[in-house]
């Protein structure tokens, strides 16, 4: 196939993307038809049988802005046994089929990485002194996710982004600085593939060092619940999967981490106008989340009042780059230690909004929302949730006290800034009622109880 | 006509041979030669069993009483080396069973060339040697090089007569200002690693207790005379030796007194000794440090390693328990990506409860309360910086417990050794002083004294363990032995298992990750010199006591099929998605991987 016949791909195949994109678990415009698919650029990587072609296609979905997604796609006259499941279609007598699931392909990847790569605007390049081995055999992680991650071997770990929007991914950036100051609680970037779009530069691709035999904190966490609900009656310091230890390390590592965004990327300190837009921006989801939720009719009164009092906020208000969506699920446990993933930030607000200098209290508040979920979800559909509900507060508070004093050991103590921090977690709860409210109304409860708590509605004794 | 007086412990030795029993115009001590004694004969030639042996820790006190005085001996436990062929055990390991005042456990040594004479005569030891070796197993035993009593000859001549042969086998000074650096290793018993001695009117060095002087390595002599006491035994057939507190042998201003080249360069002097001349025998390190401390004692390894060709891992122990407590492996899967590599000839030693408390100095000060919280609810379970308790007890009599951690003192990386009792969950006796709540009786059956010693049970040398839950009128060998349910059998069978499979004692080691904190799963590995299919075993190990599930990345092994290796039962095989499991609480699971289709 010739460059020109390349770029004539996408046409060829637009109808079948039309079914094929709302399939994919990272395609995010699920709720709406898609009406075209069109390219905006196509590259083939490598010519021959297969063929690996590189698209950034925009669909059409009825809104102002279309989206834009990466696809990486093979093709091949042949398709082996083994990479049905990657099947798209056939076209002429060729399969187009997933390119992520064909080491064969992959690897081209790789080695592009390695050299350092320039393909018609794709820029291929790896980080100053590293040195790749292309040798390394890929293979799709399974997760769940927003994007595609592909597993070199035990080395790297490559993140295509689906979803793209001009600029350089905050992942991409921050991983950078914060490699640059030599933080050891992430993994270590090693390259990245940058294009172009909307004469902007985008990010496509992040290749990080890979840390083997890790598992996430929610996992730990939920771990050491489930030790302590099957000993009715006791209290989370008493029984042998105390996870304290673990939160404590935990606040430590992002204390750390926060810091040294501070020491990369500087830092400043929050004007009253900034505090001011923050409780305005608090207000906002409140009024967006009411439409959707009437159920938080019942703290309006106390949730604007704590928005209010953000307003008010006395004494400096450090702000600087902060991870923006932390929680349990974005942690990992190495076997050195505690390591953040995926700085990408809150991803529904747009770019600007997300590499804006934020309060690092932020990080804190999404990180205690974080074990308050841990603690209550396996109450969740439990005939008696009261039976167990003591345990789970004392877990969570137990354990927020503990990543609290981690971080303190190295940043402020977020406890002394207590009107931002439960602003903070108002905030994060409000908006996971609305996720809840729409995708889980079984867990409805547990952001409610919290709010009701944290404002003072409910029972308040075991509060932090 | 012999001036030299001869100490309290030497006196005991009545007629049998022993150090000074006679004295050499120059003022050397005649000391018994291994010439004056029948040799054991030769255990089966192998240079790499120490690398897949299973070791086990007995004490001979402890063990079998063959002549009714109350105290087990050597020829009680010459009668049990059938017991302990049958149980699977390739290698005995003996505290030290010299003549000695017994104030530190025997580690006080008065006499290197005498046998404690309530455990019998070196004649009695070769016997168990020889009788040890028909049967194919081995036999180490301590060594205590850095220090002797102060009952020792050596000593008693080196204070008399300071100018005389001995004078300068200690470490003597005017004043006790010299080493200030070295910190004292028995805070509670000792203030200083100097003591006045009022023969000699000079100071002597301990790093242990006050009666237990260093001996001075700078002295050629005192080196010469080590690896003197080593050929000893070694021509008498011993096969190696547990070298204890090793790291303190030289001394030298402006150090701290451990792991000084100088020590280096005498274990590999004896490393040589052994290489040239006794061919199988082992050295095994005894320094409770952190393993990137240790490993310089197996010496170089470009060469494979010459110094000792064991040492124990000290820090995997607690952080198997803290693992199991806290359902997480990744208190095991921490201190295992800290161990560095070792030298190829070299291996670990790694144990779950021996003859000292279950020490807790390799931890940190909060996992230290955290295992006390959690493994002695009761003060007195504490002994030094350690948990005073046997296995069975610390895991709550837990069967599915005792199993998972014998599977992963068995599967983990270096020779297992286990501890006298705990193959049939033996109990301990916390009531006795300090570490004696884990030293009582072996229990072999019902009848009285637990079938240990046919003596007044008033003369017994501790009372075996009576209580309701772990006393020999239900826990002991012969009940056990007639059960094919029972811990003993079920351990029996897990040794076998391992003697079939060199992955486990000769195979490289790979954590297999799992997004499950709770699961340690990995892959030992041992590629047959043949070049045959390799021995590949994967170990999967639940950590919690609830069911889990798992994911194991086995892509590797696509096409390929687990068959679980106690019962042989052939599992579907890898793909390559992830492989799923399911593990009971406390569950685990070892599997071959054979590329063969057909069953093995
Ligand atoms: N460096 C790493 N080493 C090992 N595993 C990693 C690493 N980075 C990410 N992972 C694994 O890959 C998963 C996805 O990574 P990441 O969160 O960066 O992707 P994402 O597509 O942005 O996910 P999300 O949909 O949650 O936003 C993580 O949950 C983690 O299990």
């Amino acid at each position: 196939m010739t460059q020109q016949e390349t770029s004539s791909v996408i046409a060829e195949l637009a109808d079948t993307l039309r079914d094929w994109l709302p399939e994919q678990r990272w395609f995010a415009g699920k709720d709406r038809p898609v009406h075209a698919v069109t390219a905006v650029r196509t590259v083939r990587l490598d010519g021959g049988d297969p063929q690996l072609v590189h698209a950034v296609v925009e669909v059409e979905q009825g809104e102002p802005k279309p989206d834009r997604y990466q696809l990486i796609l093979g093709l091949r006259s042949d398709v082996p046994e083994h990479l049905g499941h990657a099947w798209v279609t056939a076209l002429g007598d060729r399969v187009v089929y997933q390119a992520i699931h064909d080491p064969e392909l992959t690897a081209l990847l790789l080695d592009l990485l390695a050299e350092g790569a320039e393909v018609d605007g794709l820029s291929f390049g790896h980080e100053p002194g590293v040195d790749l081995d292309p040798t390394q055999r890929s293979r799709p992680i399974g997760a769940e996710q927003s994007n595609t991650s592909l597993v070199y071997g035990q080395s790297y770990i490559l993140k295509l982004f689906r979803r793209l929007v001009p600029g350089t991914s905050a992942d991409l950036e921050l991983h950078r600085a914060l490699a640059g100051v030599g933080c050891v609680h992430i993994a270590a970037p090693l390259g990245a593939i940058e294009g172009e779009l909307d004469g902007e530069p985008v990010t496509l691709g992040m290749l990080t060092e890979f840390l083997p035999n890790t598992a996430d904190g929610w996992a730990m966490a939920t771990a050491s619940v489930r030790d302590l609900l099957a000993e009715p009656g006791a209290y989370p310091d008493e029984v042998g999967g105390d996870f304290a230890s673990e939160a404590h390390r935990l606040g430590h590592a992002v204390g750390t981490v926060h810091a040294d965004l501070a020491r990369a990327l500087g830092s400043s300190e929050a004007g009253p106008g900034d505090l001011s837009t923050l409780a305005t921006a608090m207000h906002a989801r409140l009024d967006a989340a009411q439409q959707a939720v009437p159920e938080l009719a019942h703290y309006e009164v106390a949730l604007r009042a704590a928005f209010d009092e953000v307003r008010t906020v006395g004494g400096p208000v450090p702000m600087q780059r902060i991870h923006g969506d932390l929680h349990l699920g974005q942690v990992l446990r190495s076997v050195t230690g505690w390591v953040l993933i995926d700085f990408e930030g809150e991803p529904s607000a747009p770019l600007a909004e997300r590499v804006a200098p934020a309060s690092p209290l932020r990080d804190v508040g999404g990180m205690l929302r974080s074990f308050d979920y841990a603690a209550h979800h396996m109450l969740v559909g439990e005939v008696d949730p009261d039976q167990h509900a003591t345990a789970a507060l004392e877990w969570a508070g137990r354990n927020r006290e503990a990543f609290c004093d981690g971080y303190a050991e190295v940043a402020g103590d977020p406890r002394e800034q207590a009107v931002l921090l439960h602003a903070f977690e108002l905030d994060k709860a409000v908006y996971e009622v609305v996720y809840e409210h729409a995708h889980r109304p079984g867990w409805l409860p547990i952001p409610l109880v919290a709010i009701a708590r944290i404002t003072g509605h409910g029972d308040t004794r075991h509060d932090r | 006509m012999s001036i030299y007086q001869r100490s309290e412990s030497q006196r005991d030795l009545g007629a049998v041979p022993h150090t000074g029993e006679d004295v050499l115009p120059d003022g050397h001590l005649v000391e018994p030669q291994a010439g004056d004694f029948r040799h054991a004969r030769a255990a089966p030639s192998d240079p790499e069993w120490f690398k897949r042996a299973v070791f086990y820790e007995v004490l001979v006190r402890a063990f079998r009483d063959d002549d009714g005085n109350g105290s087990g001996d050597l020829r009680g436990l010459t009668t049990r080396l059938d017991y302990l062929r049958w149980l699977g055990v390739d290698c005995l390991w003996l505290p030290p069973f010299y003549a000695s005042p017994l104030r530190d456990g025997g580690y006080d040594i008065s006499d290197f060339r005498a046998v404690l004479p309530e455990f019998g005569t070196v004649e009695d030891f070769v016997v168990l040697l020889d009788e040890a070796h028909r049967r194919g197993i081995r036999v180490i035993t301590d060594l205590v090089m850095n220090h002797t009593s102060d009952q020792h000859p050596w000593f008693q001549e080196s204070r008399r007569d300071p100018d005389g042969p001995y004078g300068d086998f200690y470490v003597w000074g005017d004043d006790d200002s010299a080493y200030p650096e070295a910190r004292i290793i028995f805070v509670d018993a000792e203030v200083s690693n100097w003591t006045y001695d009022p023969v000699r009117g000079q100071f002597y060095w301990h790093r242990f207790f006050s009666h237990q002087p260093d001996l001075n390595f700078e002295n050629p002599e005192v080196g010469e005379a080590m690896v003197d006491v080593l050929r000893f035994w070694l021509d008498l057939g011993i096969d190696g030796f547990r070298l204890d507190a090793v790291p303190y042998l030289f001394e030298q201003e402006g150090t701290n007194c451990e792991n000084l080249p100088r020590t280096h360069e005498f274990l590999k002097r004896c490393r040589k000794v052994v290489d040239d001349e006794y061919p199988d025998r082992v050295l095994l390190a005894e320094a409770n440090q952190w393993p990137a401390d240790v490993v310089p004692y197996f010496g170089n390894s470009d060469v494979g390693g010459d110094e000792c060709h064991m040492a124990f891992h000290f820090p995997l122990m607690p952080r198997i328990f803290m693992a199991v407590r806290r359902e997480s492996r990744f208190p095991i899967s921490e201190i295992l990506a800290q161990t560095p590599r070792i030298p190829s000839g070299a291996q670990w030693g790694i144990f779950l409860r021996n003859h000292d408390e279950l020490t807790l100095e390799m931890v940190t000060d909060d996992e230290r309360d955290y295992m006390y919280a959690e493994y002695a609810s009761d003060p007195r379970m504490k002994a030094n910086l350690g948990i005073r308790r046997r296995l069975a007890p610390l895991l709550d009599n837990d069967r599915n417990q005792l199993e998972l951690f014998t599977a992963l003192l068995l599967s983990l990386p270096g020779s297992p050794m286990l501890y006298y009792g705990d193959e049939i969950g033996m109990g301990d006796n916390i009531w006795l002083g300090d570490r004696d709540s884990v030293r009582t009786p072996m229990q072999w059956t019902p009848d009285r004294n637990a079938g240990f010693s046919s003596c007044d049970p008033a003369r017994i040398y501790l009372p075996v363990i009576m209580d309701p839950v772990y006393g020999y009128q239900s826990v002991n060998i012969e009940a056990q032995s007639n059960s094919t349910q029972s811990l003993l059998n079920w351990t029996r069978r897990m040794i076998h298992v391992r003697h079939e499979h060199p992955a486990f004692g000769l195979g490289t080691f790979a954590e297999l990750g799992s997004s499950n904190p709770s699961v340690l799963a990995y892959l030992r590995r041992f590629e047959t010199p043949g070049g045959d299919e390799p021995d590949v075993v994967v170990c999967v190990n639940n950590l919690s006591r609830f069911p889990q599930p798992v994911e194991l990345d086995l892509s590797e092994h696509a096409g390929e099929v687990p068959v679980e290796l106690t019962g042989r039962v052939r599992f579907p095989p890898v793909g390559e998605l992830p492989y799923l499991l399911t593990l009971p609480g406390h569950g685990f699971y070892w599997f071959q991987i054979t590329r063969d289709q057909e069953a093995p």
